[in-house]
């Protein structure tokens, strides 16, 4: 029960979209929903076309080939949010990071190709997140002639309406920042055991950073994350922080929660470690079986996007020939 | 407004708004000098439509539309002859079809749709229910009268009243000039001293004042003007008064899963603020404290930290 200030209210994670919709209990739900999202986009593929002979199941990509891919798109997300002149607050580039993630939970990327989605994703997140950019500045920002930047505006334009709808219009995404700041602060007011706990900042955001890479945001609260990247960095230097957990959290006496939370840490930092970058050589293949789909069967044409606002569910009359096997 | 200009000679009505427009049998409008000069014969095609037209038929523009001027007159020639009553039809619902019926007509007969059948199945209606129209007429008529006759039993009344306020007023008129006129008399012929005469005179004057006054009191008013008789009682009961629990005020309280946050304003004596970045003066003037800032950070890192109990 604590007195908060009223204009802060509906900004705070604990009543969030993020918290009631966007965070799952556990990694088999979210590969679950990546696995159903693979199969409808295989089914609508079957289902739309005219020459069943011309392909077969194996020119789909499966979930673990996807979720490689998923990895490199992502790496290169990042690059450009960190090239981004001028420069991109952290926060943006959070959020648009956790946009990418949660379009992909339930999309597939043989359906929307990830190249456009993750402009899109830093585009909105820019606009979100109120780091004020215009179009022609974001997409100076691209290394393309000025042509294919306009291309790719066009295209993020078109894109931006289905991104946000797929995001179920639940724009406000919490980053674990903010809360880490929080912590050190907390930190160094009331733990005074630590000496120094500025010392932590580094590799705690080098924690945020790797975390980022992984599910952790779509399972557990950005202040667990924060917790967890501080604690993390404490060991490595060699100091043990539960008595932080007991006396300054308020968690002697509550022994079910404090097990709950180191738990928690536990699970975050396996995620952490089981982290793999994505191969290249995979990714090239994997690559081609992409760009081979979507130039081929996947409906991906400009009219549609622009009548997909209207109706939805429009299927369009033309389609690709499929070429000879 | 009128937004309308004739359709012959257009600026006219500009220039002249006391130029009315009149409209005929085919819903073209037409303002009164047009009308002068195309009918100088009596009779002759409408300009727009070319119907032929007379000029008889011509009434002046009540309505901004003409077709409503149009339909309101064949309603009126409509209704004519399909003048029944909810009191000729045994039930409602066969009277609302008779209704509906005469729309259908009117609105044919308006649009210029079907106007052959229509005309038929008018005169095929009028045959058959010549008496009913015959009686429903005659009572119309009869109740016109009625209602005609008490419009002229107000208006009597409220001229009578008129008159009899003027009367008064030259009556008392006629007193005054009379009284003075006795007053100069006495003044010159009587021999009693001019101060005791004057003061007679105003005595006279006040007593005959007071006799006016009662006398118009006594036409006390019996009805008021619409119609209810006074001195009727209205029961006036008391309101029942109702007891409703009184509205406390609870605090707002939400859970927000984690460690509770210290005070804003506690936060500067538990020794936050040192920790956080000193606000500049330029910061300070749009409203900002270091304080805002540490205590979002605080609450931020708080908020959620207990895993949920799944």
């Amino acid at each position: 029960m604590q007195k908060k200030r009223k204009n802060k209210q509906s900004v705070m994670y604990h009543n969030s979209s993020q918290k009631k919709f966007w965070t799952f209990s556990s990694e088999e739900h979210l590969e679950q929903l990546r696995y159903e999202a693979n199969q409808r986009l295989r089914a609508k593929v079957l289902g739309s076309a005219r020459d069943l002979t011309a392909f077969s199941e194996s020119l789909f990509l499966d979930p673990l080939e996807e979720a490689v891919l998923f990895r490199h798109y992502e790496r290169r997300l990042l690059d450009f949010c960190t090239n981004f002149k001028p420069v991109m607050p952290k926060s943006v580039v959070g959020t648009a990071n956790m946009y990418f993630r949660r379009f992909y939970v339930n999309n597939s990327l043989m359906e929307y190709h990830p190249r456009i989605i993750m402009l899109t994703c830093a585009y909105l997140a820019c606009k979100v997140d109120e780091f004020n950019v215009s179009s022609s500045q974001f997409v100076g920002n691209l290394q393309e002639t000025s042509a294919g930047q306009e291309k790719a505006l066009e295209q993020i334009l078109e894109y931006e309406l289905l991104l946000i709808q797929q995001l179920n219009f639940h724009l406000v995404v919490h980053n674990p920042y903010r809360p880490m700041e929080g912590f050190l602060i907390d930190l160094k007011t009331r733990y005074l055991t630590l000496e120094n706990p500025e010392m932590l900042r580094k590799t705690a955001d080098d924690f945020l950073n790797r975390a980022m890479l992984t599910d952790v945001g779509l399972l557990f609260s950005p202040s667990q994350i924060a917790l967890t990247a501080v604690l993390n960095s404490a060991s490595r230097a060699g100091i043990n922080m539960e008595s932080y957990l007991t006396e300054c959290l308020g968690l002697k006496e509550d022994k079910e929660t404090l097990s709950k939370m180191i738990d928690s840490m536990k699970r975050i930092k396996t995620l952490l470690k089981k982290y793999e970058p994505p191969n290249p050589e995979e990714v090239s293949t994997y690559k081609q079986k992409l760009e081979r789909i979507h130039t081929e069967f996947i409906i991906n044409t400009n009219s549609k996007r622009k009548r997909g606002y209207e109706d939805d569910d429009h299927v369009t009359k033309e389609h690709p020939v499929a070429e000879e096997e | 407004m009128d937004d309308q200009s004739c359709p012959r000679c257009k600026t006219t009505k500009y220039r002249n708004p006391s130029l009315k427009l009149m409209v005929n049998v085919c819903g073209h409008t037409l303002c009164e000098s047009c009308v002068e000069m195309l009918f100088v014969r009596g009779s002759g095609n409408c300009v727009q439509c070319d119907t032929p037209l007379r000029k008889s038929n011509f009434r002046v523009q009540l309505f901004e539309d003409p077709a409503v001027d149009k339909e309101v007159e064949i309603r009126k020639k409509v209704l004519k002859i399909y003048n029944k009553r909810e009191t000729d039809f045994p039930n409602l619902r066969q009277y609302n079809d008779y209704l509906e019926q005469v729309e259908e007509i009117v609105f044919n007969l308006t649009n210029n749709i079907d106007v052959e059948n229509t005309k038929r199945l008018m005169e095929h209606y009028q045959r058959e229910n010549r008496d009913i129209i015959q009686r429903n007429k005659a009572k119309l008529t009869r109740e016109q009268e009625e209602l005609e006759e008490l419009l002229m039993l107000e208006q009597k009344e409220t001229e009578q009243r008129r008159l009899d306020t003027l009367q008064e007023e030259q009556r008392q008129l006629l007193a005054k000039k009379k009284k003075k006129q006795a007053l100069l008399d006495e003044l010159e012929s009587s021999r009693l001293p001019a101060m005791l005469l004057l003061a007679q005179h105003k005595d006279r004057a006040a007593q005959l004042e007071t006799q006016i006054e009662i006398q118009r009191q006594v036409v006390k008013p019996t009805i008021f003007s619409t119609g209810i008789p006074m001195g009727q009682t209205i029961s006036l009961q008391p309101v029942v008064q109702m007891e409703e629990v009184l509205y406390r005020y609870q605090p707002l309280r939400i859970n927000t899963y984690g460690p509770p946050v210290p005070e804003f304003e506690q936060l500067g004596r538990l020794g936050y603020l040192t920790h956080v970045r000193a606000a500049s003066p330029q910061d300070m003037a749009g409203g900002y404290s270091s304080a805002l800032a540490c205590h979002r950070a605080l609450q931020d890192a708080f908020s959620g930290v207990f895993p949920l109990q799944h």
